[in-house]
């Protein structure tokens, strides 16, 4: 996915740079309407959206109620 | 007549077909179903034939208490106990329905390291991302390799598991921490996937494992080994090839049917052949030929669990299920049905020969005296494809007149694999399962149930699924489904975004209308089921719903199951702490012994426990009733005022 960033005016500060819009224009049509993978590029993303997104597989520092101190 | 038809399908195209079966003198699962009583020593799990000294008959007395002399007496001619039959006789179920799951992943494990290979041209990777993830869980290395590369080592550790000898399955790691160590505690977490299959068969050969408990155990190390380790490995091995299913919009019911092209029926359970026979159905020249033909075009059609895998991937409609796969032909209207393996009638071959519809076999493991065979060579899958499309348009003049296609189709939306799920809760930056598990705390969500399994012809067809279903998701039980129960719902219509207004709860139907999904997902094939327990973990492990699955206010069931791929589907549920209801018939209630260590002893030792009720809304009330009660545990029972703390409360608490 293409990022946009946007400059924008910060109270107390000049100019900030933030992340634009990510929805797509437009309604999905066809066999890929909903395949929603597609949206991700390079393997850095992907691998960037296991971390994140299923990130209780594979970020190191997520453990839910795994790991709390009083087990239910 | 009309009448009788009635009490045998809640489905109006359906017994429009059984009486046009009757009219034709076609004989149908229906029909045989009513000549033929179950036999009442086999079903209740009391006849051993393990050996040449049996078949040994050990049925409780009818209609008294039994003596405890009496029951000394109740055994085989080798000394084996009722309750050792039972045991024996549940768990070679269990090993048959693990056998079937595995070998089915096998087979998706040898085309795997082909098209890794560059062996079997046509197929490829189309799903990056759980090539990422599945190399991730089995430990292989990313860094700058090709997808190729990688798919080769996941391909050759994936196989190696199934021959595996000790240790254990590496994809048991995906399970909740807590689960794992309790399988480890208990000695059932599985070694290899073959070898628990093959301990069962050596352990209920004559005079080898006589004790019912011990017996059972390997049944849960060979259920555990099918659930977490062959089953979902087909799943995930599928989705790199055939790409992760999203939500698509799909038809189901014998209406999906077209009464002017060339119908084509995809039966069983593999999409290995499925995928290239709709690539083959689309190419121009196949088109031509139809045309040239006098048919219009050609149409798709599944049946079953092939039907749900192309239709998560695809959305080709779906004619039916598992008792509707005799009435397709009868329709007249079909000029193939191509079958592969599971769940397949040796009788649709007999029903065609009345009919022009040609049968076609593909796989080397399931032939039907009568059909044709048309093996499906997975170096050249595109040729195996095109011939069978061709074979199906070439009959279509064989057609005779007597045609009728009931008028009877409904939309559905498919595709809810858990990384969809995931994905759709929280969208692309923060996908999760938190607001998922945000409104079962809050309430709106009572719990989720898994509603899977079969059609059976000894109870009417797909009215307990739709039953049970319904009464879920009136009571705020979000339902996920697979399986035949997933076709009966579409069929139903419970499968769109509308069903929720119009079948669930106040709080289901609030949190469906913001998410913009049906009150019923689903979510795949039986296979897929391993895509319930990967969900179920993420539930765990997003947090506040405790440690480990059988915290969770989770129930499961199969309401008209018939497969023993149902019950090791089953048991390994239970063993991964879910309570689970089956319906129609229960297979271990020669022995009360077997049966309560399975209904009551299970729960202490897995948190999960199986239950049998016939009775669709009594199974559906039994399972609520689980679900609250792990509420309760949870302290999420009942609604709490919220407080805002300020600073001296907090000073207050710590404190304390």
């Amino acid at each position: 996915m293409e990022y946009k960033i946007e400059k924008k005016k910060a109270p107390g500060r000049d100019e900030v740079e933030v992340l634009g819009a990510t929805f797509e224009k437009g309604k999905p049509e066809g066999e890929d309407a909903g395949k929603w993978r597609q949206k991700l590029d390079s393997r850095e993303e992907r691998l960037k959206y296991l971390q994140s997104g299923e990130r209780y597989f594979y970020s190191q520092e997520w453990f839910g109620s795994e790991k709390r101190k009083n087990p239910a | 007549m009309a009448e009788e038809q009635e009490t045998k399908s809640i489905d109006q195209g359906t017994i429009e077909l059984i009486e046009k079966a009757a009219k034709d003198g076609v004989n149908t699962a229906f029909d045989r179903a009513e000549a033929m009583k179950p036999c009442p020593i086999g079903s209740v799990g009391s006849c051993c034939k393990h050996c040449g000294m049996g078949p040994c008959r050990v049925p409780l007395p009818k209609g008294k208490e039994e003596t405890p002399e009496e029951k000394q007496k109740r055994r085989g001619v080798c000394g084996a106990t009722a309750e050792t039959i039972a045991a024996r006789n549940f768990i070679r179920m269990i090993a048959g329905g693990a056998a079937a799951h595995s070998d089915h992943g096998r087979g998706v494990a040898e085309l795997f390291l082909e098209v890794a290979r560059g062996g079997a041209p046509g197929y490829g990777i189309k799903d990056e991302q759980k090539l990422l993830q599945v190399a991730l869980d089995l430990g292989v290395e990313i860094g700058e390799r090709t997808n190729n590369e990688i798919a080769t080592d996941i391909g050759q550790i994936v196989l190696g598991e199934y021959g595996k000898q000790e240790g254990e399955l590496i994809t048991l790691r995906k399970a909740p921490l807590k689960r794992q160590e309790l399988w480890r505690k208990l000695g059932v977490a599985p070694r290899g996937i073959d070898r628990e299959i093959v301990e069962i068969m050596h352990r209920t050969h004559i005079g080898v494992d006589q004790d019912y408990k011990s017996l059972l155990k390997q049944g849960v190390r060979a259920a555990l080994a099918d659930g977490w380790g062959g089953s979902l490995m087909a799943t995930e091995l599928q989705d790199i090839l055939f790409g992760t299913p999203a939500p698509i919009l799909g038809q189901a019911n014998l209406g999906v049917l077209e009464k002017d092209e060339v119908n084509i029926i995809i039966h069983g359970h593999e999409p290995l052949l499925s995928e290239m026979i709709v690539a083959a159905a689309q190419e121009p020249e196949m088109i031509e030929l139809a045309k040239s033909k006098g048919a219009k075009g050609i149409n798709l059609s599944g049946m079953c669990c092939t039907a749900n895998e192309i239709l998560m991937r695809h959305g080709v409609p779906i004619a039916g299920n598992f008792l509707q796969q005799e009435l397709a032909i009868v329709t007249g209207a079909v000029e193939a049905m191509v079958v592969d393996v599971q769940c397949i009638m040796q009788s649709v071959q007999t029903v065609a020969e009345c009919y022009h519809t040609k049968i076609i076999t593909t796989s080397p493991k399931a032939r039907i005296p009568g059909a044709t065979h048309i093996e499906f060579d997975e170096h050249d899958a595109l040729k195996s494809a095109r011939e069978i499309v061709k074979t199906a348009i070439e009959n279509f003049p064989n057609r005779k007149g007597n045609v009728h296609i009931p008028d009877n189709k409904t939309d559905q939306i498919a595709g809810f694999s858990h990384e969809t799920i995931n994905y759709l809760l929280g969208g692309m930056f923060r996908a999760s399962y938190r607001p998922l598990n945000d409104n079962i705390i809050n309430g709106r969500i009572r719990g989720v149930a898994g509603v899977v399994g079969c059609n059976n012809a000894r109870t009417k067809h797909n009215e307990a699924h739709i039953t049970m279903v319904k009464e879920l998701i009136k009571n705020d039980v979000l339902v996920i489904t697979t399986g035949c129960n997933a076709i009966a719902c579409a069929e139903a219509g419970l499968l769109v975004p509308e069903a929720a207004k119009k079948f669930a709860g106040k709080g289901l139907a609030e949190v469906c209308e913001t998410v913009g999904i049906p009150p019923v997902l689903h979510m795949g094939s039986c296979v897929d089921n391993s895509r319930i327990l990967i969900a179920a973990t993420a539930m765990v492990k997003d947090g506040g719903l405790g440690d480990d699955i059988s915290d969770l206010p989770v129930a499961g069931a199969a309401p008209e199951w018939m497969s023993e791929k149902a019950i090791s589907i089953g048991q390994y549920f239970v063993a991964s702490g879910v309570y689970t209801v089956f319906g129609v018939t229960w297979p271990t209630t020669g022995s009360k012994e077997v049966t309560d260590y399975l209904f009551k002893d299970m729960e202490e030792m897995l948190g999960g426990m199986w239950a049998f009720e016939p009775d669709p809304i009594r199974a559906a009330h039994l399972m609520i009733a689980h679900i609250d009660k792990k509420r309760k545990a949870l302290g999420i029972d009942k609604a709490r005022e919220r407080v805002l703390y300020d600073m001296d409360m907090r000073r207050e608490l710590d404190a304390v």
